[in-house]
């Protein structure tokens, strides 16, 4: 099925109704209306594939039976009001930035100042997406985080669309399972595991050459090699002893799962946790941290705290790492062929000229899009990767989907080799965070709309 | 889709650099096709891709060379683009014996899964790194004559050699290409220097043209 059945001339058409319909918030309380609008208004003036498969959806809002209460899986009703305040924000943003003369500072302050409607200066302080900064957010995760049985559920909801950065260091732990929902054996827990990673890094890491096995020595070389060259563009990570806690966490988590061992690329999945958890000892940007501020009982613990995440997170991906890496070949085939329903006339063109989609998304299922865009949005986007928490594998695909299609056009003009440079070097360097949001909205959307469609992704 | 002027090519070589995680595959690549080096470079994941058009022997030469990951982990994912290759620069790092241990089990690699009459340069790279040189010429010479491969060392980081090497390899797949014998009343080629070797081997029967797309 064609998803660009409609003419194009249809499309100001539809994006003017759409701009002056005014929403009827007695219909429009889901999760998915809301993405919708907000996609909508991100979208006008832009041509973006899907679009008329957008303004289709949009024309049927009426028709409630197309929104299933399952279509509102992650998302509580008392969310929508805070995300009706986001999506006017997302429009005024980008309303401003159609023009030109506008800066993009005057554009963020105005995003901010519209989304947070009782700005307490303490909340802006702490501030870094517009969603996260909501007080109405804070009091809810405040609210979920202080019961004595958490409900991940929940969490989850809320965590989705971003976490304000200083809780996340407990909210990761969490949805992660590391950490355990019962308060009352929390802390208990969690000191039992750091004292197991301590005990592996004295057994397995704390020893001479001699005692390990040349397979052994292999991969501690490897994981050397790697190390200094992690997050290379972030001064932080070439401070001496940030390489050495992470040679530790890797080397550890490799002896421990044999079954994959280190893959190059690991090495960059191991960085979100770290500066969420050491952000929890070091305040300020992390062009200021300095690991020599910090115990040897901190290190070990920030350490001991990104080791088990790591473990945990990979623990839900592990045939992405073993031989042959069939997890990930799995997922680049359901990418191709999710980018084949959304926007046909993009895949053509990218099969005509001979592109695999293996030369370019193996490295974004392989790092989870950490190479792929500027580092300060990495912890926002594990926000969402870790509220999927074992859906995340089958979500990616949509992630990417709406990664990739954020330059359908632009792949359209180019032929096989400028694709592939283009691809493997995506201009995202100045993205923010309503990039961001843009992506994992879409994805979201159209999660929705397609996986629960009998024939979509069979085999 | 018709191609710009600029971009008109005599031929197109497609070549893989492989060899040893993290002695210097990526930053040969980026000083051939770029002139630039990068001291922050990242890991390889999978294949990285590049290109540049230069002239060969005379002919307008589009070189698409993919640069792949250095760890056993990925050769399932890189051995594909093996095929097809008309070249292979086997890069290892002059400072680290194992990386220069570890090119036999490259050349198995490779035959296992390259084109039997791919063009294969052996590459000591980072000879900027004086005192730390662990791995005598001599021995890498010897070796690659051993074995019917060129021979060249590099520095990625002063830009030396490094054109040579890809002229000298590109020069020799277009020679097998179009079936020219290397007689002796040719001039030599002006970017071979003195002291450097350049092992041809036999004659092989010539090529399929198929493997190469003239424009």
């Amino acid at each position: 099925m064609s998803l660009r059945s409609n003419s194009s001339s249809n499309y100001s058409k539809d994006d003017d109704r759409n701009k002056d319909t005014p929403s009827s918030p007695s219909t429009l309380d889901s999760r998915f209306n809301q993405t919708l609008k907000n996609v909508q208004g991100l979208l006008k003036g832009r041509s973006f594939p899907g679009k008329v498969l957008i303004t289709q959806r949009s024309d049927l809002q009426d028709q409630s039976a197309l929104q299933s209460p399952n279509n509102d899986r992650r998302f509580s009703n008392d969310d929508t009001e805070h995300r009706d305040k986001f999506d006017r924000s997302v429009e005024d943003e980008i309303q401003n930035r159609s023009k030109a003369n506008a800066s993009p500072s005057a554009n963020k302050m105005k995003a901010s100042t519209s989304s947070t409607e009782n700005p307490s200066k303490e909340v802006q302080k702490t501030a870094i997406g517009a969603r996260s900064t909501d007080s109405a957010r804070l009091i809810k995760f405040q609210k979920e985080l202080s019961g004595t049985t958490i409900i991940l559920e929940k969490l989850r909801e809320l965590a989705w669309s971003g976490v304000p950065p200083y809780l996340r260091p407990t909210v990761w732990r969490l949805l992660l399972g590391y950490a355990p929902s019962n308060s009352d054996r929390r802390e208990g827990v969690l000191k039992r595991k750091r004292q197991e990673y301590l005990d592996c890094v004295a057994q397995y890491y704390d020893i001479p050459d001699i005692e390990r096995t040349d397979e052994e020595i292999s991969m501690l070389r490897q994981i050397t090699v790697d190390c200094p060259r992690t997050v290379p563009d972030v001064s932080f990570f070439q401070q001496a002893e940030v390489q050495k806690s992470l040679e530790r966490i890797l080397y550890t988590w490799a002896i421990r799962h044999p079954a994959s061992g280190y893959v190059q690329g690991i090495n960059d999945l191991a960085t979100p946790f770290l500066v969420v958890f050491l952000s929890e000892y070091l305040s300020g940007s992390i062009d200021t941290w300095s690991m020599a501020d910090l115990s040897p009982e901190k290190i070990s613990k920030v350490e001991a705290d990104c080791y088990g995440c790591l473990s945990k997170l990979l623990d839900g991906m592990q045939d992405h790492y073993t031989f042959a890496q069939p997890g990930i070949q799995r997922l680049v085939f359901k990418l191709k062929e999710l980018v084949r329903r959304i926007d046909e006339p993009v895949l053509t063109h990218m099969e005509e000229q001979g592109l695999e989609f293996l030369q370019f998304a193996f490295r974004w299922f392989n790092c989870l899009l950490i190479r792929e865009i500027p580092f300060h949005l990495i912890t926002r986007l594990w926000d969402t990767y870790l509220a999927e928490g074992d859906a995340l594998p089958d979500f990616l695909v949509y992630i990417f989907a709406s990664f990739l299609l954020t330059w359908s056009e632009k792949l359209q003009e180019l032929e096989f080799q400028d694709m592939v440079m283009f691809l493997q070097h995506l201009p995202t360097q100045n993205w923010n965070d309503m990039d961001l949001e843009m992506v994992l909205s879409r994805a979201y959307m159209w999660h929705t709309m397609f996986n629960k469609s009998p024939s979509h992704l069979a085999g | 889709m018709a191609r710009r002027p600029d971009e008109e090519y005599d031929y197109l070589f497609k070549a893989v650099l492989i060899g040893d995680s993290g002695v210097g595959k990526s930053n040969l690549l980026s000083r051939f096709t770029r002139n630039e080096f990068c001291l922050e470079s990242k890991s390889t994941i999978g294949v990285e891709f590049a290109t540049r058009t230069l002239q060969v022997e005379g002919r307008t030469v589009k070189a698409q060379i993919w640069d792949t990951a250095g760890q056993e982990r990925y050769r399932a994912i890189t051995s594909a683009y093996y095929r097809g290759a008309l070249g292979a620069l086997l890069v290892y790092d002059v400072t680290k014996p194992t990386t220069f241990e570890n090119v036999s089990r490259w050349l198995k690699e490779l035959r296992d899964h390259a084109d039997s009459n791919i063009v294969i340069m052996l590459v000591g790279n980072k000879t900027d790194l004086k005192h730390l040189r662990a791995v005598a010429t001599e021995d890498a010479q010897g070796f690659a004559e051993k074995e019917g491969l060129s021979f060249i060392e590099t520095s990625a980081l002063e830009a030396i050699n490094v054109e040579n090497a890809f002229q000298m390899i590109l020069s020799e797949i277009y020679r097998k290409i179009s079936k020219k014998p290397l007689s002796s009343d040719e001039p030599a080629p002006t970017n071979l220097k003195e002291g450097k070797t350049l092992v041809v081997g036999p004659q092989e029967t010539p090529t399929k043209k198929t493997c190469c797309s003239a424009s």
